[in-house]
C-alpha cells in the first residue's frame, strides 16, 4: 500500500471522546480548547492565563475566576473485519480486496486526524496474526491491509465476532466493522449487544454476483464457503427473482436489527468509495 | 436371469461411487443457506446423481452380459428320427454297371446315393437326421438334428475318395450312439446304405442287437449291388464246399434274427435306390415327439442402449449448465 494512492474520508463522532490526547474531536477533556464549559475559582483551577476579568470584578464576594474549556481529542479507530470463508468469495471483487481498500483508507484517515489506528480480524476466533494494537503509528496497518488482500481464507464461520469487544479499547472508540454479515440474525443480534459500548459503523460487503447478476438460465452446482454444504440450482426467472427477493427481504432484516441498536449500515458493493464513507457521517453522525 | 460373467456383478456397488463423491466443478457460494429452497432445484440434483448411479449401473450389468435360459420346448411332428449311415468304401466310387436306361451311366453309387438322399431329406421335413459314414472305421458326422442346413451340408461332404474296408460293426453302433443322446420321438430309423458288407464279430452282433432292441429302431438296408451280382434274396445260394457264407448273406440272415423291424431293398440303379427310398418315405409316417431348444434372450444390448440413454440425459443436463457466472 503506497500511502499516496490511498483515499482518505472525513469522519466525525456524535459523542465526546474521553481521551487526554489532543485530537480532532469534541471531548469532555479540560484543555486547551475552544470550547467553553464555565467557570472555576482560581483556588481549584488554578490557570492564571485564563482569569476572566469580567466575571471576577462582577462576583460580590471577590473571588477570582478562570474560564474552562474543553479540548479536542482523538478518538480511537478499529477496523473489525471479517475474515470468514464467505469474505474469500469473489465475484466482481474479492471480498477482502475491498476491506483490505477499507482499512488502509481508514488507517490513513485517522493518521491524518491524529486518531490511534487498530485492527481487528475475526473468523471463528479472534485472529491473532490478523491483529494490530491501537497506535498512531500506521505503517504496520498498511503492510497488514496488505496481508488481508492477498489472504484467502478458509472454511470458517465467522462467531468470533463476539468476542472482538474483549480486544476494542477501553474507552468509547469508532469501530468499522466490516463484513458480509451472512451470519444467523440471532448470533449477530447478541455480538451486536456485546459492542453497544463503541461506536459502530456496519459496512456490509455484497456482490452483485450473489444475486443481482445471476447467470439467466441454467443448472450450476454450489457449495457454501463455510460449510461446505452443497446444492444443485436450477437457475430460471422464477428462481431468479425469489433469489433477488430474498436477499431484499435479508437487507430489509438486516437494516433494521442494526437500526435497533442504532448502527446505520452502509451497504458497499460496486467497490469501495470514501466519498460515499464521508457521506455516511455527514448523513447519520450530528457533528 | 443368467450372466455370463458373474464376477462382474461383484463390482456392482461401484456404481454407488456418484453417491458418495461430489461433483468436482462446484462454484464457491458466500452463503448457501441464504439461497431459498427450491424443489425443482433438489429433484434435478437427484436426478444427476440418479442418472449416473443408473449409467454406471446398466454398463456394469451389459458388462456381465444378462441373458434368460435356454428353453426346451417340447413339439410334436409328423416325422422321424433318422439315422443315415452311409458306406463310405471306395467301391462306391464305381458307377452302377449296365444301366443305360437312366442315361445316367456314369453315375457313381455314391453320387446317386447323395443326389437321392438329398432329395429324400428335402421331402421330409419334420424329420430330424443325423449322420455317420464309414469305412476303415465310423466318420461321427452330424448328431441327430433338426437343421436341414447342416444335414445337407453333411450329405454333400460325404462324396469324395473312400477307402477299401467296410466296416459295418463300428458303423452301426456308432449310428446307435446317436439315438442315445436324444429323447425316444416313437419313431425310430436306421438307414444302412452300402454296396456290400463286411463281417461282425460275435460281441457287435450280440451289441448292436441289444441297442436296436432297447431303443426299437427299425433298420432300413439298402444293398447297391451289381446288376446280375449275388443278392441277399437269394435263399437257395449255396456256398463252395469249406467256405463261409458271403458276408451280405450273413448280415441279412444277422438282421432277419433281429426282434425289431428289418426291411432289406436291393438296389441296382439309380431307379431301383428311388423306389426304395420312396419306400422308406411311405413306411416312416408316424407322429414323432420331440424337444427344441430355443435359446435364452440376451440383454446385453439392451443395458448398454439404456446406459447410453442415461448418459445422453446427463449430457442434456451437462448442457444447460451455467458455464459463466458473471
Amino acid at each position: 500500500m503506497i500511502p499516496e494512492q490511498i483515499k482518505e474520508f472525513s469522519y466525525q463522532i456524535g459523542w465526546r471522546s474521553r481521551g487526554r490526547h489532543p485530537g480532532r474531536h469534541a471531548s469532555s477533556q479540560r484543555g486547551l480548547g475552544m470550547e467553553f464549559i464555565g467557570h472555576a475559582p482560581l483556588i481549584a483551577y488554578p490557570d492564571p492565563r485564563r482569569i476572566d476579568l469580567r466575571q471576577t470584578i462582577r462576583d460580590p464576594s471577590e473571588q477570582v475566576w478562570v474560564r474552562i474549556f474543553n479540548q479536542k481529542s482523538s478518538v480511537p479507530v478499529t477496523v473489525a473485519c471479517d475474515l470468514s470463508g464467505s469474505m474469500g468469495f469473489a465475484g466482481q471483487m474479492r471480498k477482502l480486496e475491498i476491506a483490505s481498500e477499507i482499512t488502509a483508507s481508514a488507517a490513513y484517515s485517522a493518521f491524518r486526524v491524529n486518531d490511534p489506528f487498530g485492527f481487528i480480524g475475526f473468523d471463528n476466533h479472534v485472529r491473532e496474526d490478523f491483529m494490530f494494537t491501537s497506535s498512531t503509528k500506521v505503517h504496520g496497518a498498511f503492510e497488514l491491509a496488505k496481508r488481508l488482500a492477498e489472504y484467502r481464507p478458509a472454511h470458517v464461520g465467522a462467531r468470533g465476532l463476539q468476542d472482538i469487544n474483549r480486544f476494542l479499547p477501553r474507552e468509547r472508540a469508532l469501530v468499522l466493522l466490516i463484513s458480509d454479515f451472512h451470519m444467523p440474525l440471532a448470533e449477530l443480534e447478541q455480538s451486536l449487544s456485546s459492542l453497544m459500548r463503541h461506536h459502530v459503523v456496519p459496512l456490509i460487503l455484497w456482490d452483485a454476483a450473489e444475486y443481482r447478476s445471476l447467470p439467466e438460465f441454467g443448472v450450476a452446482s454450489v457449495t457454501d464457503c463455510e460449510t461446505g454444504a452443497r446444492r444443485t440450482l436450477f437457475l430460471r426467472k422464477q428462481y431468479r427473482e425469489r433469489i433477488l427477493q430474498a436477499f431484499e427481504d435479508r437487507r430489509a432484516a438486516l437494516e433494521k436489527l442494526f437500526m435497533s441498536f442504532d448502527m446505520p449500515p452502509l451497504f458497499i458493493e460496486e467497490g469501495f468509495e470514501p466519498d460515499d464513507l464521508t457521506e455516511y457521517f455527514y448523513q447519520f453522525v450530528a457533528a | 436371469m443368467l450372466f455370463n460373467t458373474y464376477w462382474i456383478l461383484f463390482l456392482l456397488p461401484l456404481a454407488l461411487l456418484p453417491l458418495l463423491l461430489e461433483r468436482t466443478h462446484s462454484r464457491t457460494y458466500s452463503w448457501v443457506d441464504l439461497l431459498p429452497r427450491d424443489r425443482l432445484s433438489d429433484l434435478i440434483g437427484l436426478l444427476l446423481k440418479i442418472l449416473a448411479v443408473l449409467a454406471l449401473l446398466f454398463i456394469l450389468l451389459g458388462m456381465a452380459g444378462p441373458h434368460t435360459p435356454a428353453q426346451q420346448v417340447e413339439r410334436i411332428g409328423e416325422g422321424a428320427q433318422i439315422v443315415l449311415t452311409i458306406d463310405r468304401s471306395a467301391s462306391m466310387d464305381d458307377p452302377f454297371s449296365g444301366s443305360t436306361v437312366s442315361g445316367r451311366a456314369g453315375e457313381t453309387k455314391s453320387a446317386a446315393a447323395r443326389r437321392l438322399i438329398t432329395d429324400f431329406v428335402n421331402q421330409r421335413k419334420n424329420d430330424m437326421f443325423g449322420m455317420v459314414t464309414f469305412s476303415n472305421s465310423a466318420m461321427y458326422v452330424m448328431p441327430l438334428t433338426q437343421s436341414r442346413e447342416a444335414i445337407l451340408a453333411a450329405i454333400d461332404a460325404a462324396g469324395g475318395p473312400g477307402l477299401f474296408q467296410t466296416n459295418i460293426g463300428s458303423g452301426l453302433t456308432s449310428a446307435l450312439s446317436m439315438y442315445d443322446r436324444t429323447p425316444d420321438s416313437g419313431s425310430r430309423a436306421l438307414i444302412l446304405l452300402s454296396d456290400g458288407a463286411g463281417r461282425m464279430g460275435a460281441d457287435a452282433q450280440q451289441k448292436i442287437r441289444d441297442w436296436l432292441d432297447r431303443m426299437h429302431i427299425t433298420v432300413y438296408w439298402i444293398v447297391l449291388r451289381q446288376p446280375g451280382g449275388l443278392s441277399i434274396f437269394d435263399k437257395d445260394f449255396k456256398p463252395k464246399e469249406d467256405e463261409p457264407l458271403p458276408p451280405e448273406i450273413e448280415l441279412h440272415q444277422y438282421f432277419q434274427t433281429l426282434r425289431t423291424e428289418y426291411h432289406p431293398y436291393e438296389a441296382e440303379d439309380p431307379q431301383s435306390l428311388a423306389m426304395a427310398i420312396e419306400d422308406i418315405n411311405r413306411k416312416e409316417k408316424k407322429p414323432i415327439r420331440y424337444i427344441e431348444q430355443i435359446p435364452g434372450r440376451d440383454f446385453t444390448t439392451h443395458c448398454f442402449a439404456l446406459a447410453a440413454l442415461m448418459i445422453g440425459l446427463l449430457l442434456g443436463i451437462k448442457l444447460i449448465e451455467v458455464r459463466t457466472w458473471r
